[in-house]
């Protein structure tokens, strides 16, 4: 018995990566305003940084939902959709449902100390019109284990309860939203002005898993035109929090002594993946030679010939889900192109190759080339000396030390490596249900359509492939047809979407003929004719510079398209609406996980501008990020919204299931799309797919490699 | 001892019903060493199925050619077969893609389990044995959550616990019992070793990875 129990008495192992910058036993509580707060008021603690926090929060008067990230340990921002009633004006009307996008950041100040509370200043809503819109500053002090105790002063909307005269001089006139204005405008100007009014409260957690908040709340929802229609009467509000596991916290609220809240917060962390490293099946091990194998010159073509290596390999990468796509052996070299439909890291897919290539590959062959292909073009090559693979394998540094000695380089011309021939079918076919969200839907709401999905697929040859997809929508309501196709001299190019396919009958969703190609070194090129999107069609060209080992890559779009008509059948008669678009973008992996881009060109209601993107990109696949696009367009003759902007998430499917694939799951938000800045959705766009098997995104996931 | 005796039941149970498919259709060892030498050489041939339960007899008469191994945290029993040799290290897989690599019977890597245990040093804990007991330094290397390997240095202290029985498939076999308790900046384990007189590991409680936790190996 004695094993026995020294076996459980070190069962409790304390197997724990990585450390926490501050100490912070209590979690954190979320408003409902889906942040870190109180109830309606926020708090200056934040969450752990790569938090990303969904929540969703009813009242009557008053539905929102609300993703929150924690960019850096200090700064977060939200991007929240809310269903509210709001005064009309006069107010004695109220404009029951509107739709309304805010977005919010929040910045700690400092970390708090024994007797030091955390400081921290945020925006809430800060575009116009801001229904919400609020400044604050704001201390928070845990005092123990269990209660913290938070104070503040808030602007704006949080300044409307017995508000005193703003203490920053200068700054005590705020203005009024004129409806006039165009909405979506950063709202600078509102920013800190006017009255402001203190905030406060308390959390009080219980156990690990019930809570109690109290708060008294400085917004006092006055009867003012173009403010919620909410009942503000009673500073106090009273909840009750309930987390049955970490990451949810359910919370049941009196608002304002008249009103009951309820909500749901769901939190994960990128740096925590549930499914952790992935529960993918081992590789094969490494088959290593012998030290005479090794000293081998010559390939023995008699007892290993070339057909029967091809073979082997294309039945070996199988088990792997990869595709041999090319493969060329001599007496010391080996090359192997292959397709990879399942790892999410290429690096990962690089190393079963290698492992695969060690089993069958002659023992004279000291040098592995492989290289990835994709869309029927070949996008780097990386160099192993195949003792190198034979040495390291499970050996500590092995990845390090692996990635320090390949040889990342251009891929070789598209027809220099002998094809191998594959049994995949030339035609393929599938039939699946979908589901879209439509932010931008004909009245400014969310527009859900669902239905089912024919796609088919012909290669006719790698590089040149023919697609199409019908789609039955099962649950879209028919809209009234547009009655004008241009508003103040800008044709509406995004703001009718909501009349394409919505008869009733099947709709051609795309159908397009598309070719890739290498029409140099660092080059990579795309043409593609048809019909392009839902709403155009026409040809589609473009060019890209990317070297494999630099973070920087250049490439240049350029499209002749016209517009579709509503019925997504094959015509282009309806609006007699064409347009030369197209762009010249820059990209740069800044490193750290910052990826940017800038687009600069005609955009579909023909006017110039330029697109800012930037993403933060997590190494095991989390992406958040968000965008912007200004035009020459006024921000008056743009349509709603002033600009285009959004934010936009997506999380790998193997994040959660453990299981590689390179399926994943994403969603944009934005704010009320216009006509202008809008750009053609056409797929295959180049940098998205070359990038992944370039130096850069292979290091990011090298660790995988060696799995 | 009636635990190792009730355990290793269960580990024969569980193996067997776990090893339906068969070893040698399902374990990618296995199907890559079948086609490697089959279709290179033209002779592509069926491999003989494996034993779906490899019973005490077949384990016991052949030597060196089973591992036993409860992965505790998963709870898992496997039978593993050896898949591959890399100099002094040998890999092993089991019926459902677990591999777990050894050096004279010390865990170097495992692959199919979460944050596996991606490479590690051996050599100083088996001079330490073989001496009757001393210091090591370990470096592990983990898979983390963000696909990066996060690298351990260990400091480990091996001590002789005196002799005990190892009671396995009706057989007592007389060890050695080692201890070794290892030190890093992260991470803290004790793993046991019973080594028998010819210095060969008979069985081992090895911590392998934060994730999949410890591993009880028994070798045949």
């Amino acid at each position: 018995m004695k094993q026995k129990a020294a076996f459980f008495a070190i069962s409790a192992l304390p197997l724990a990566f990585g450390t926490t910058t501050y100490a912070q036993d209590i979690p954190i509580n979320y408003s409902l305003f889906g942040t870190p707060g109180l109830l309606e008021m926020p708090s200056a603690h934040t969450a752990p940084e790569g938090t990303l926090a969904t929540s969703l929060s009813y009242q009557e008067g008053l539905i929102r939902a609300t993703a929150t990230f924690q960019l850096t340990n200090r700064l977060s921002a939200s991007a929240r959709y809310s269903i509210v009633d709001v005064y009309d004006d006069p107010t004695t009307n109220i404009l029951s449902d509107e739709f309304e996008r805010s977005f919010d950041f929040h910045y700690r100040l400092n970390n708090e100390g024994a007797f030091l509370p955390a400081f921290a200043v945020g925006v809430r809503d800060m575009f116009t019109p801001g229904r919400f819109g609020s400044e604050y500053v704001v201390a928070t002090k845990s005092i123990g284990d269990n209660l913290t105790v938070t104070g503040g002063i808030g602007w704006g909307a949080m300044g409307t309860r017995d508000g005193f005269s703003n203490p920053f001089s200068g700054l005590d006139e705020r203005p009024v939203f004129d409806d006039a204005d165009s909405d979506g405008q950063l709202a600078s100007d509102y920013w800190f002005r006017g009255d402001a009014a203190a905030f406060g409260g308390l959390t009080y957690q219980f156990n690990e898993r019930w809570g109690a908040v109290a708060e008294y709340s400085s917004i006092a929802y006055p009867e003012a035109s173009g403010s919620p229609a909410l009942d503000g009467t009673s500073p106090y509000n009273f909840g009750v929090t309930y987390r049955p596991r970490p990451g949810v916290q359910l919370s049941l609220a009196s608002l304002y002594g008249s009103e009951v809240a309820l909500s749901g917060t769901f939190t994960l962390n990128a740096n925590n993946r549930p499914a952790m490293s992935g529960i993918d099946a081992a590789p094969a091990p490494i088959k290593a030679r012998s030290a005479a194998e090794r000293n081998e010159q010559t390939w023995d073509r008699t007892t290993a010939p070339e057909a029967g290596l091809r073979a082997a390999l294309t039945a070996l990468l199988e088990i792997e889900g990869l595709t041999l796509t090319g493969l060329e052996v001599t007496d010391t070299t080996a090359r192997v192109r292959y397709t990879n439909g399942r790892y999410r890291s290429d690096a990962q897919a690089m190393g079963r190759v290698a492992r695969m290539m060690t089993q069958v590959m002659p023992n004279s062959v000291q040098t592995f080339t492989v290289e990835p292909q994709k869309r029927g073009i070949p996008v780097s090559a990386v160099t192993f000396a195949r003792s190198d693979l034979e040495d390291l394998e499970n050996r500590p540094g092995a990845a390090a030390a692996l990635y320090q000695r390949a040889e990342f380089a251009d891929a070789g011309r598209v027809d220099s490596v002998p094809a191998a021939q594959t049994d995949d079918p030339r035609f393929s076919w599938g039939l699946g249900p979908y589901l879209t969200i439509n932010p931008f839907g004909s009245n400014g709401s969310v527009a859900l359509d669902t239905g089912l999905s024919l796609r088919g697929r012909y290669e006719f040859s790698p590089r040149l492939v023919a697609s199409g997809a019908i789609v039955q929508s099962i649950v879209k309501a028919d809209a009234d047809d547009p009655t004008e196709a241009t508003s103040n001299g800008i044709h509406k190019v995004r703001t009718n979407g909501s009349f394409y396919g919505d008869d009733g009958v099947p709709v051609l969703q795309n159908l397009t003929l598309s070719y890739f190609g290498r029409p140099g070194n660092n080059l990579y090129s795309r043409a593609t004719v048809g019909y392009l999107e839902r709403m155009y069609g026409g040809i589609s060209t473009e060019l890209l510079w990317k070297p494999v080992d630099s973070p920087f890559g250049l490439g240049g779009e350029l499209n002749y398209i016209a517009q579709r008509n509503t019925d997504m059948a094959f015509g282009f008669d309806e609006f007699e609406y064409d347009v030369v678009t197209g762009h010249l973008s820059a990209y740069y992996d800044l490193g750290n996980g910052i990826h940017t881009q800038l687009d600069v060109g005609r955009y579909l209601a023909g006017d110039w501008g330029a697109t800012v993107s930037i993403d933060r990109e997590y190494d095991n696949g989390v992406r958040i990020g968000a965008y912007f696009t200004q035009t020459e367009i006024s921000y008056d003759d743009f349509g709603d919204g002033s600009y285009n902007k959004g934010v936009r998430i997506s999380i790998p499917q193997d994040f959660f299931t453990g299981q590689p694939t390179r399926r994943s799951y994403g969603t944009t938000i934005r704010t009320r799309s216009g006509d202008g800045g809008a750009q053609l959705e056409v797929d295959g766009r180049l940098y998205g797919i070359v990038r992944d098997a370039h130096t850069s995104d292979l290091k990011d996931t090298w660790g995988r490699f060696w799995r | 001892m009636t635990y190792n005796i009730k355990h290793i039941f269960w580990g024969v149970i569980l193996s067997g019903l776990s090893a339906c498919g068969s070893i040698g259709d399902d374990g990618v060892g296995a199907q890559v060493a079948d086609l490697a030498v089959g279709i290179v050489t033209g002779r592509a041939t069926q491999a003989a199925p494996a034993p779906a339960l490899a019973s005490q007899e077949e384990i016991l008469s052949n030597p060196s050619n089973f591992m036993r191994v409860n992965i505790r945290d998963l709870d898992r029993w496997a039978t593993m077969v050896p898949a591959a040799t890399n100099g002094s290290r040998v890999t092993w897989v089991d019926s459902e893609n677990i591999t777990i690599t050894v050096e004279g019977g010390i865990v170097v890597a495992t692959r199919g389990m979460p944050r596996d245990l991606m490479g590690a040093s051996a050599t100083q804990t088996l001079a330490a044995i073989r001496a009757g007991g001393g210091e090591a330094q370990r470096t592990h290397e983990f898979l983390d959550d963000n696909d990066q390997i996060a690298q351990e240095l260990l400091q480990c202290s091996i001590v002789s616990k005196g002799s005990d029985t190892v009671n396995r498939l009706g057989q007592s076999l007389d060890s050695q019992q080692y201890e070794e308790v290892c030190v890093g900046t992260g991470l803290q384990l004790t793993n046991i070793y019973w080594v028998n007189g010819a210095g060969r590991m008979l069985r081992s409680l090895q911590a392998v990875s934060p994730g999949a936790g410890y591993v009880q190996i028994d070798v045949f």
